[in-house]
């Protein structure tokens, strides 16, 4: 690669660009409404569709637009890693030597003599004080030449590193999540068993149930499952918001519930002219006969009953808000009773008619079959984020707690003494410190 | 005595201890500085007190509203102050942060913010709840102290003739900053975006969905970086540094109240 791309994929000038695009296009994101059809755009924000539709904008956070910055931000950490590292893995091995970038060898007289009794007779006392401040300490001492080293906050000389490593994982699991995680939903009813798509299991609800707080908000849903392989049990477990259950690398978590409607049973009251009081239970759909040529059947069931603006009957919700059904009574070939009857209102009898007065539906109670929909979802990266999180938590503590200072003073025989005072951060107030220990005058190098 | 009560207490001390910390300022008196300091550790006690009694009352985390986040908050930002003031002095910093504490305050006990205590929906139950939203405001309230000192040092004018120690006095609120960030970007690192992650998978399914919650907190979060790395490696300091320093609360803030109720998402509960 020719040094001069090495050199840009490696920049903090880059990163800052970098950065600052992100944050703009991120920002954009969450002014434009996302993930929703053309029209929406069309229809809302007329001015802007076409733009926003040709750019991708209505699915920023997986366009091109932004995973390509993403992507090169990930190279430039790589990048700039590979340069970072290897200075930082020689000044840390690098333990009886002058190290080749840095120094200052511009020591007044007088300081370079104290520092050549710091390295003779004062060595022992010199060793004292660093220990003192807990630093590693280090003493050489060959014919030619005499070398001190003391250090501290090894883990904070490499915490940049760890951060961006941690974060190179991070990006690297985002992105394997992004082309291979997956997501299906399974709806069950009780006692319904399904088999997972891909997988030689399969998932049984044995029993759902909602838990309310005393004022009827909902407290949580559970869904009591069975996994079974071949027929057999091999696990039991409830799975509830915020507990998933884990089974052969699958996730599978509460996301809903809801009742089938459809198959609803209910009990109907029926009051008859002369007086008389049946009570029947039938299913949605379902013909009975009462007696001699009377029959009844219900022909729909709604859960949340309301009309739209044509007069058709819809259910606003899935929820039992307003139930109703539609039933009909017939006595030989004659229709004599057709009409809503609800479940909350017994006297509404607006959507009724009836060739015999007197003749009176009520629905007395209905039941329906609940079923949970739980969603499986695999996700192979999601183990590289957490790993990523763990270098990226620990590097951060490294780089602001456990800040990394060097001294290392040296004399070969025969030359003046050197003197290299390090920190990673705060350098020059350090260098200040280490002057101050050592009791030299020099104050601008 | 009740939570509320104890809340409304703590308010009042908090105010004095502004009103103190500002005399302080205008007149160099050591005691004054004192007196605001230990008004501000009585207020504190009391605050702590309200928010345990809260706690227990409800029996459950107290930041699961926008009155109990509020109030965590500012009880946050009360520790943030407390803790520089007695590690780095905070100087002119002081007295402007506690005025964003009582602002806070105010808005926590203002009628605007409902005080029931509603039952807790069941995405929210969850121990994540503790760890992610407690580490997330303590971060938030060490960066608030990052935004104070550095809108103090932009608006701090460069020159002032016959004042020796002014330009130490801005140095100070430049190394005040950086200092919070270096302690508040950990945490909201680990309590907004990780301790948020896990949660997320735990209780969704997903780690990241690209919620407008979660977007704000990664953009507020991308403000730091930038901050840090224009500081570390080109030496910016002063103006620039502390601009994006504003600019990475005033992000913080809009994930924080703007998302709930401006944008749409799953996090609008809040
Ligand atoms: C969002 C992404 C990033 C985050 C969160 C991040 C985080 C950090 C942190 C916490 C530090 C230590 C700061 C300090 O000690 O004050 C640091 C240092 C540094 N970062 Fe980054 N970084 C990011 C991206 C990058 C990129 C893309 C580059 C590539 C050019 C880069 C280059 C550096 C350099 C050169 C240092 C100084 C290293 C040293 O002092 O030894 N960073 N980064």
């Amino acid at each position: 690669m020719p040094s001069g791309a090495w050199k840009f994929l490696a920049s903090v000038r880059l990163a800052i660009a970098l950065l600052i695009l992100i944050i703009i296009l991120a920002i954009i994101g969450t002014l434009i409404p996302q993930e929703q059809s053309p029209d929406f755009y069309r229809k809302h924000l007329p001015g802007l569709s076409a733009l926003i539709l040709f750019l991708n904008l209505d699915h920023l956070y997986r366009s091109p637009l932004f995973l390509s910055p993403v992507f090169l931000f990930m190279l430039n950490l790589i990048f700039c890693s590979l340069q970072q590292f290897p200075a930082k893995f020689r000044r840390l091995r690098n333990r009886d030597k002058t190290i080749p970038d840095t120094g200052s060898n511009l020591l007044e007289p007088r300081d370079r003599n104290r520092l050549e009794r710091w390295l003779e007779e004062d060595r022992l006392q010199l060793v004292t004080i660093f220990k003192k401040l807990r630093y590693r300490v280090r003493l050489v001492r060959t014919d030619d030449e005499k070398i001190f080293l003391a250090r501290k906050g090894l883990p904070g000389l490499f915490g940049p590193e760890l951060v961006h490593l941690g974060l190179i994982i991070i990006i690297a699991g985002g992105l394997i999540s992004a082309i291979f995680s997956q997501r299906i939903s399974i709806a069950l009813m009780e006692g319904q068993a399904e088999k997972i798509p891909g997988k030689n299991f399969s998932l049984r609800l044995d029993s759902f149930t909602t838990e309310y707080y005393p004022d009827g908000s909902v407290k949580d849903w559970k869904s009591l499952v069975s996994v079974l392989e071949n027929g057999q049990v091999r696990l039991q477990k409830t799975i509830e918001v915020n507990h998933p259950l884990k089974y052969d690398r699958l996730n599978f978590f509460q996301m809903s519930y809801g009742q089938d409607w459809d198959s609803a049973v209910l009990e109907l009251e029926i009051r008859l002219p002369e007086g008389q009081v049946r009570t029947s239970s039938l299913k949605t759909g379902e013909t009975i006969s009462l007696e001699e040529g009377t029959r009844i059947r219900t022909l729909s069931f709604i859960p949340d009953f309301q009309l739209d603006s044509s007069g058709q009957a819809y259910s606003r919700s899935a929820e039992a808000v307003n139930p109703a059904a539609l039933v009909e009574i017939v006595q030989g070939n004659h229709q004599v009773f057709l009409g809503w009857v609800f479940y909350r209102q017994p006297e509404n009898n607006r959507f009724q008619r009836t060739s015999q007065s007197g003749l009176k539906v009520n629905l007395k109670s209905f039941t329906a079959p609940t079923f949970s929909v739980l969603e499986a979802s695999s996700d192979p990266g999601a183990n590289l984020v957490w790993v990523g999180s763990g270098l990226l938590l620990l590097g951060l503590l490294a780089s602001f707690y456990l800040p990394y200072k060097e001294v290392r003073l040296g004399h070969r025989a025969g030359n003046p003494p050197w003197l290299l005072v390090y920190a990673r951060k705060q350098g020059e107030a350090f260098r200040r410190e280490v002057y101050n220990i050592l009791g030299l005058k020099s104050k601008n190098t | 005595m009740n939570e509320f009560s104890l809340l409304l207490l703590a308010f009042i001390i908090y105010l004095l201890a502004m009103v103190t910390g500002f005399i302080s300022l205008l007149r160099p008196v050591a005691r004054m500085r004192k007196i605001s300091y230990y008004l501000g550790l009585g207020g504190f006690v009391l605050h702590s007190l309200s928010l345990t009694m809260r706690t227990v009352q409800s029996g459950r985390a107290p930041f699961t509203t926008m009155y109990e986040s509020v109030s965590f908050l500012a009880w946050s930002c009360v520790l943030a102050v407390i803790i520089f003031e007695r590690k780095f002095r905070l100087e002119k910093t002081g007295p402007y942060l506690w005025l964003v504490v009582v602002a806070l305050m105010a808005l926590t006990s203002s009628p605007a913010l409902p005080r029931d205590i509603t039952p807790l929906v069941p995405a929210l139950q969850s121990y994540w709840l503790w760890l992610h939203v407690s580490v997330t405001l303590l971060g938030e309230a060490f960066l608030a102290v990052a935004f104070v000192a550095s809108l103090l040092y932009i608006l701090t004018p460069e020159k002032k003739f016959s004042q020796p120690d002014h330009e130490a006095r801005r140095q100070k609120l430049d190394q005040v900053a950086y200092r919070a960030v270096a302690i508040g970007f950990p945490l909201f690192t680990m309590g907004a975006l990780v301790f948020g992650m896990i949660w997320a998978s735990k209780a969704w399914g997903r780690y990241w969905g690209w919620d407008p919650k979660e977007v704000w907190s990664l953009i507020t979060w991308l403000f730091y970086a930038l901050y840090l790395h224009t500081r570390l490696v080109y030496g910016w300091k002063g103006k620039k540094s502390a601009l994006i320093a504003v600019l990475g609360f005033l992000a913080a803030l809009f994930t924080f109240f703007g998302v709930n109720y401006l944008l749409s998402g799953l996090h609008s509960y809040g």
